[in-house]
């Protein structure tokens, strides 16, 4: 019973970590401009709109964050074989990680601005010096929260992966939650805020992103306090589900039935988000209703 | 002919003599598998090629919308295939994992429910955030009505798109996709981790208790390399975005399996030969 109410007890916390993890890894990207928003971000300056937003994709969210995290978990891994304390080790992988973010940051701002110079589009130093620091702050929150329930996974749950493996694991499965929750905030709703409200982007309006705010022209720094509203929770909020319910139904759930108990609950979890997607889906239907007359639509 | 003569193959155009020649290197890389270790070894190559088909196959049912879909421009999940296929499937071999002495059946499941269980949690933030977030209901770009369901889509594109959100076939598609990723994935580890098991404290002169944390490392290394080389390959089968099990390019399917299995059989055989004396 002690074991139970144990695992349960790191189960939360790995899910409050998930969460706070979700939530910095997609302020993070839209921050720095990560993921598939970019795209936009690159094109602008070639349809004449010249920005001062950052930009540095530097690889699909996944894999960016499977490396940073594989990375700081490694670190604390050899830092504790070499008998360091846990929560130093940690921190300290994690720290070693987030400079090559940040070194990954400036060259790929520096990299994909310069390709950009023959559209007239300048380099700006300011913009990389107040923004670079900022994405490895975020990082640094979202690299270390992931290392850390990896770490409780491992050492107070008993799985049976190595630290760096699990890094890797969790932090693809980090850039995955958070970009497909995150991006279309970033993507459509900030980034077209010229756009109305309630609709896609037109395919012609692509390339005219919003330069400006309310005074002086627009920074990366405006779309991370915007999207953090809704888009950066609502991938804390998702990381955070994947995380809790996965690891909740294994410890809860495994010895029923020798270990078909864990896999019923599972099934039925997924049977619970598909009701809610479907009432989501229709509720979306009735309440904003069709932009045209089933009819005339082509 | 050259590219600017070449036609767009949207459906499943299929070439026959390269999915023979794709037979024929699978039969030849079973074949030195079985030369090479006729009982344990072969065992594990071929729960290697199943495993990487299920990938393979499982990859055409993600919803994937790449860069459009952060636009709310086309259907799908804002971002790559062979990102949010391996963000899937691995949750589920970590779930896998961990069921592993529960025997291959439980594992498997287990792997294959925690990757579907990823998939429905962000499948329903995605449309979340689409409906509540940006006031923007779910449309299919590619089918009049959702095979399920029956509603009509065309009606719920907004003016200039292809479809924005995830309709409701387009989330079923996701959790089969990360179900089949999620149960291909933990196959690979319980077939390699046996093998590895069984060969390495020979090997190596260990105790078998001494050698399970290398054993365990190296079959999830290899699970999640060829998790990735599958989910990539079937990226390039796919080109970029697909809605899910309605899309036309979910036809493609055939070719990616028959590559599929061969790129898995050729890594497979790696992974073998690590532990296999010649």
């Amino acid at each position: 019973m002690e074991q139970i109410v144990f695992g349960i007890g790191i189960t939360a916390l790995t899910g409050a970590l998930a969460t706070i993890a979700g939530s910095a890894e997609d302020t993070e990207s839209n921050i720095g401009s990560q993921g598939d928003p970019n795209s936009q971000v690159q094109l602008a300056p070639q349809m004449g709109f010249v920005h001062r937003i950052f930009n540095k994709a530097v690889a699909g969210e996944p894999p960016a964050y499977g490396l940073w995290c594989a990375l700081g978990a490694g670190l604390a891994w050899a830092f504790m074989a070499m008998q360091v304390n846990a929560v130093l080790a940690i921190v300290l992988g994690c720290v070693l990680a987030v400079f090559v973010q940040g070194v990954y940051a400036t060259t790929a701002y520096l990299g994909r601005t310069a390709s950009l110079a023959k559209f007239g589009q300048p380099v700006y130093v300011d913009v990389l010096k107040s923004m670079t620091s900022v994405t490895m702050a975020h990082a640094f929150i979202a690299i270390f929260s992931t290392v850390t329930l990896c770490h409780l996974i491992n050492g107070a749950l008993g799985h049976p992966f190595p630290l760096p493996l699990l890094g890797l694991i969790w932090g693809i499965a980090l850039g995955a939650a958070g970009s497909a929750t995150g991006n279309p905030y970033y993507g459509k709703e900030r980034q077209y805020q010229n756009q109305k409200f309630g609709a896609g982007v037109p395919i012609s309006a692509s390339g005219n992103i919003v330069r400006y705010a309310e005074a002086g022209e627009r920074n990366s720094l405006d779309n991370g306090f915007f999207t953090h509203k809704i888009g950066g929770s609502a991938s804390g909020v998702c990381f955070g589900l994947i995380v809790f319910l996965e690891i909740w139904r294994t410890i809860l759930f495994e010895q029923i039935s020798a270990g078909w108990g864990a896999i019923i609950v599972g099934i039925l979890m997924i049977l619970i988000f598909t009701v809610i997607d479907r009432y989501i889906e229709v509720w979306a239907r009735k309440n904003y209703g069709p932009y045209t007359e089933a009819k005339v639509a082509s | 002919m050259s590219a600017v003569a070449a036609k767009p193959q949207a459906g499943g155009a299929m070439n026959p003599a390269a999915m023979a020649v794709g037979v024929v290197m699978l039969i030849i890389l079973v074949g030195i598998g079985y030369a090479i270790s006729p009982g344990l070894g072969l065992t594990a190559l071929i729960g290697i090629i199943i495993g990487g088909v299920l990938i393979g196959f499982g990859t055409h049912f993600v919803p994937v919308g790449g860069a459009p879909a952060a636009m709310g421009q086309a259907p799908g999940i804002a971002t790559g295939v062979a990102m949010l296929a391996a963000g899937a499937g691995l949750a589920g071999l970590f779930g896998g994992a961990w069921a592993a002495e529960q025997g291959l059946v439980v594992a498997t499941v287990t792997g294959g429910v925690g990757g579907g269980l990823l998939m429905a949690i962000t499948c329903m933030m995605v449309n979340f955030v689409y409906v509540f977030g940006m006031g923007i209901p779910s449309a299919s770009g590619k089918v009049a009505k959702d095979p399920i369901t029956g509603d009509t889509q065309a009606e719920f594109k907004s003016q200039g798109t292809e479809g924005h959100g995830l309709p409701f076939i387009s989330f079923v598609g996701g959790v089969i996709g990360g179900f089949l990723g999620g149960a291909g994935g933990t196959l690979i580890y319980v077939q390699l981790l046996e093998l590895y098991e069984a060969s390495l404290p020979a090997m190596m002169g260990l105790p078998p208790a001494q050698v399970v944390p290398i054993a365990v490392a190296a079959a999830g290394m290899f699970a999640v390399g060829l998790f990735l080389v599958n989910a990539v390959l079937t990226a390039y089968n796919i080109t970029g975005t697909i809605e899910g099990p309605h899309d036309p390019k979910f036809k493609r399917w055939p070719r990616a399996i028959v590559a599929s299995a061969v790129a898995s059989a050729m890594c497979g055989l790696v992974a073998i030969l690590i532990v296999v004396p010649m």
